[in-house]
């Protein structure tokens, strides 16, 4: 039988089952004609198989073709390798019992899945050898082989795939069928020795002793392993190939065996693991646990101190308390995070590793289930939160305590600063002995203070708020504080007092000081008038007067009585000044001032005033006296005034008469110019003989002046006028006897006629409008007018130049005639004597001496000669003489 | 100069003449201290060197200085002072 057909690949339990099995049928139907040496190792190895099963039920069989006809040992096979109970077999003995029996168990074998076709109950009965052969391979490959499952790979494949698996690290060993590769039996003893290294030595083996390899293997096997010998080691060598299903059935057996053996370690590795996990897990649970209450141990130790609330004292302390938190929070908390951070991962590392091995979840023991712990920490970082927020509370309120101290001392010192030597200073007396500005001044500065006093009010409020915080707040050194406090406190009620009683006193002398000032001035402003007055009362009482008139004297007597009439008004206003005074004083003593009281408006003294007021008192009298001798004094003036005047009115109207008496003379215009002579010579001749009235009137001037009387009522006439008057009458006489004697010489001179002459005078006088024989220059122009003489300005100047050269703004009766006679006569103008001259010296523009000598008369040659200047012209002989020039000298004319 | 001098002394209502060449100088004297008038030039002759001037001298001017030297006011004085000069005369005058 070549075709020695693989049993296919994979047997599946359901689909390619029933293909395989039909292939199977096939095959097996193609060998009903089975090989012999394969029925033989069929038959010898499927018994032994059987066996190997049955003696579990404590039976045996010996022919497998016999043994199984009644089929009861087939249904306890059955039972045996499924673990099943099949139904009752029939305990007869009959056929139809058997075929029965034998179909109940191939029932239960179709029932598990198995298509048997054409194996028929009657066969195996019957005692079919191939029929039961294959009946029995059915049964070994559905109960045997069909279930082993190696990588995924079942059955015979799996089978063939596990002997590879576990020969593969023997070398020698090839496994790859189920009949030659196992000839040389070292494939059993690889698959023991695989397993069992203990029961061979495997290096030992070798491929040339098939034999004693396949004998080794099948003792052992049957010694050790617990499978009983189902082959036969000769037959495998001398058979070519061996029988596939005899081989496959017997190492399933070794499958089973070691698969069983690996199940079992596999158990109980398993169970080691499921220990081990177990194990682990306990150990984790205990360590857990352990964390659990190392970490709720340390929660407990650390909650108390966060929830520690004792404040400390300074700052310092507290933060120092707070270093220490932050330390904490630093240092020993982290590591507790991480220790709880690690117990919530181990604990949920172990429900998961527990959930996934199956197992109970952990539950902690009570106090440390992971809601305690939360909770427990929770309650710690509470108490954390509530630590800090604590500890900055506390250092706040104690930084703010240092500071509001701080603030205090600060504020105290300064307000004790301030107040210190104010008390003093209030205390101070010094008004007592104050003037008035000073006094004043003290008013201003208390003033001042008592406005720094009131601002410091403020201050001391704020002080006192500020200690009373402290004490709300708990200062620690707040007895100092408040004793500070008190003090201040006291102080400033204290300062309070005194201002109020400096301010009372200040102002209570200040009035005083006030109303003695108002006196001072009173006395001031009646003291110095009165002062004045009675200097001027001494002055005028020894006033030096000088009067002239009795009128005067009595005048002054008079007012000195008027004067005396006002001293007893003088005398009260004396008296009253002195009151005040002493007012003054009665104030000062009685209020008890003890400054030096000077008057600052008035240097006068009361003494002083006293003093003059005698003065006066005596001059008084004396003044009377000198009064009424002074009095006597003018009545003897009068007299002498009197005496004068009589004989001044005398004189000056007698010296006025003889005036006119000469004004009217010369005024006069009938009779001759002699006539008027002899007239005023007479005159003359009068006045001098009056002279010695003149001048017994300036004896009696004399005696005036010598008693220096220099007014006179009596007469309007001083002594000047008389003076004057005479000397003014001697003159205007002597003056207008000049003038008529002018007249005349002028009237012989120019040949003007006494008629011509009148006419002069009557013009004259006519013109001469304020009649003092003399006419002004309007009156001049006046005149020359109504002579026909219409003039400009110019020419009018220039006639006023000759006719008053002197320039007085008179033109005097001579001038008038001098410039008249001018008018009307001819003129011997320069040129006209120069023609003169000319004639006299031949024509020629000079004049010899001896042509002088021979013209002129001897007087006139003579002045000529010596008056003339010589003429120096070139071509001229030595001693001519120019006529011109002097010509225009005598005219008032020089040519140059 | 002299330009300048007659245009100041102009305004100042005094004037100076220059004149040259010699006598005669063209111009009559009149009044004097002697006769207690001022010194008057009473007659200028027509194309005369007194009227020749750019600014002729003129009858009725004061003479004041002469050459010079402030004239006293005796015309003797100043006849002296004229025929003292030789070719050249100036005179201030008083308009």
């Amino acid at each position: 039988m070549m075709t020695m057909t693989h049993m296919e690949s994979t047997v599946r339990y359901d689909n390619g089952y029933e293909d395989e099995y039909m292939l199977q049928e096939d095959e097996w139907d193609r060998d009903m004609l089975l090989d012999p040496a394969w029925e033989q190792q069929q038959r010898k190895t499927f018994t032994a198989w059987c066996n190997s099963h049955l003696r579990k039920a404590g039976t045996q069989i010996e022919n497998i073709e016999d043994d199984l006809r009644n089929g009861l040992k087939l249904m306890l096979l059955l039972e045996v390798i499924s673990g099943e109970r099949l139904s009752k077999p029939d305990r007869g003995k009959m056929r139809f019992h058997k075929i029965a029996n034998v179909n109940k168990a191939l029932d239960f074998i179709t029932s598990k899945g198995v298509k048997l076709v054409s194996i028929g109950a009657e066969e195996i009965v019957d005692g079919n050898v191939k029929m039961t052969l294959g009946m029995i391979w059915t049964i070994i490959l559905r109960f045997a082989i069909q279930d082993i499952s190696v990588e995924e790979t079942s059955a015979k494949e799996g089978l063939l795939l596990w002997c590879q698996r576990k020969t593969a690290p023997y070398r020698n060993v090839n496994v790859q069928n189920f009949h030659v590769s196992w000839k040389d039996g070292l494939a059993f003893c690889a698959l023991i020795h695989r397993h069992r290294p203990d029961l061979l030595d495997y290096s030992k083996l070798s491929k040339d002793d098939p034999l004693g390899n396949l004998n080794l293997a099948f003792d052992i096997a049957e010694k050790h392993l617990d499978i009983p010998k189902m082959l036969d080691a000769e037959d495998i060598i001398n058979t070519p190939k061996p029988d596939e299903r005899a081989i496959m059935t017997y190492v399933s057996c070794f499958y089973h065996a070691f698969a069983g053996a690996e199940q079992a370690e596999t158990a109980a590795n398993r169970i080691c693991k499921v220990l081990g996990v177990n194990q682990e897990n306990e150990k984790l649970m205990e360590e857990y646990e352990r964390l659990a209450s190392q970490l709720l141990e340390w929660i407990r130790r650390t909650t108390p101190w966060l929830e520690n609330r004792t404040p400390e004292k300074t700052m310092a302390e507290m933060q120092r308390k707070l270093e220490d938190f932050r330390d904490y929070r630093r240092q020993h908390k982290p590591p507790k995070v991480q220790e709880k951070c690690q117990l919530e991962i181990n604990f949920n590392t172990l429900q998961t590793k527990l959930r996934i091995s199956n197992r109970p979840a952990f539950m902690p023991s009570e106090g440390k289930l992971v809601s305690d712990i939360a909770a427990a920490w929770q309650g710690l970082e509470h108490a954390e939160k509530g630590y800090e927020d604590w500890l900055l509370t506390e250092i706040r309120r104690l930084e703010r305590l240092d500071h509001l101290a701080e603030k205090f001392r600060q504020k105290a010192t300064n307000h004790e600063n301030w107040a210190s030597g104010k008390e003093m200073l209030l205390s101070l007396k010094d008004y007592e002995t104050a003037t008035l500005t000073q006094i004043k001044a003290m008013l201003r500065k208390h003033e001042a203070f008592e406005s720094d006093l009131a601002a410091h009010q403020d201050r001391v409020e704020q002080i006192a708020a500020i200690a009373q915080e402290l004490n709300e707040l708990d200062y620690h050194d707040v007895a100092a504080v408040n004793q500070r406090c008190q003090s201040i406190c006291d102080l400033w009620d204290r300062l309070g007092t005194l201002t109020q009683k400096r301010r009372e006193a200040l102002e209570r002398t200040d009035k005083l000081l006030e109303t003695i000032d108002q006196l001072f001035l009173e006395f001031a402003k009646r003291s110095a008038p009165f002062n004045n007055w009675m200097e001027g009362a001494m002055e005028d009482l020894q006033d030096m007067f000088m009067v002239h008139t009795v009128d005067e004297v009595q005048s002054l007597i008079a007012a000195h009585e008027q004067f005396k009439a006002t001293l007893p008004e003088a005398d009260a206003e004396r008296q009253a000044i002195l009151g005040i005074h002493n007012e003054v004083q009665k104030i000062s003593q009685s209020y008890g001032i003890k400054a030096n009281i000077i008057n600052p408006y008035s240097a006068i003294t009361t003494d002083e005033l006293l003093v003059k007021w005698d003065k006066v008192k005596k001059l008084v009298p004396q003044r009377d006296s000198a009064m009424q001798e002074e009095l006597a004094h003018q009545h003897a003036h009068e007299r002498l005034r009197r005496q004068f005047a009589a004989q001044a009115n005398l004189i000056g109207p007698w010296i006025q008469a003889r005036m006119e008496e000469i004004g009217r003379c010369s005024l006069e215009i009938g009779g001759t110019l002699e006539d008027q002579m002899t007239q005023l010579k007479q005159c003359e001749h009068v006045i001098v003989a009056y002279k010695p009235n003149v001048d017994k009137l300036e004896g009696d001037h004399q005696l005036i002046q010598e008693s220096l009387v220099f007014d006179n009522k009596h007469t309007n006439y001083t002594m000047e006028h008389i003076r004057v008057g005479w000397e003014l009458l001697l003159t205007t006489v002597a003056r207008t006897i000049n003038e008529i004697e002018t007249q005349i010489l002028t009237r012989d001179a120019k040949g003007i006629s006494q008629q011509q002459m009148n006419e002069f005078r009557s013009s004259f006088n006519h013109f001469d409008r304020k009649k003092n024989g003399a006419m002004e220059t309007d009156d001049f122009r006046a005149c020359l007018i109504s002579m026909g003489y219409d003039l400009g300005e110019v020419e009018f100047a220039r006639i006023m130049i000759l006719v008053d050269p002197n320039g007085t703004g008179i033109v005097s009766f001579q001038s008038f005639i001098d410039f008249m006679t001018r008018e009307t006569a001819d003129t011997d103008t320069a040129e006209q004597v120069v023609a003169s001259f000319r004639i006299l010296a031949g024509d020629k523009p000079y004049i010899l001496v001896e042509e002088l000598r021979r013209e002129l008369p001897p007087e006139q040659a003579e002045y000529c000669i010596m008056r003339m200047p010589p003429y120096r012209i070139p071509g001229a002989p030595p001693g001519a003489l120019d006529y011109t020039a002097f010509s225009t000298a005598l005219y008032g004319e020089s040519d140059l | 100069e002299s330009k300048v001098h007659q245009l100041i002394s102009f305004y100042s209502g005094m004037y100076i003449a220059q004149l040259q060449g010699g006598a005669p100088w063209g111009f009559t004297l009149q009044g004097g201290l002697e006769h207690g008038e001022p010194l008057i030039i009473s007659k200028v002759e027509e194309g005369g060197k007194a009227d020749a001037l750019e600014c002729p001298l003129q009858a009725g001017d004061e003479i004041r200085i002469i050459n010079g030297i402030n004239l006293t006011g005796y015309r003797q004085e100043a006849i002296a002072l004229v025929k003292g000069s030789y070719k050249t005369l100036q005179i201030t005058v008083r308009r």
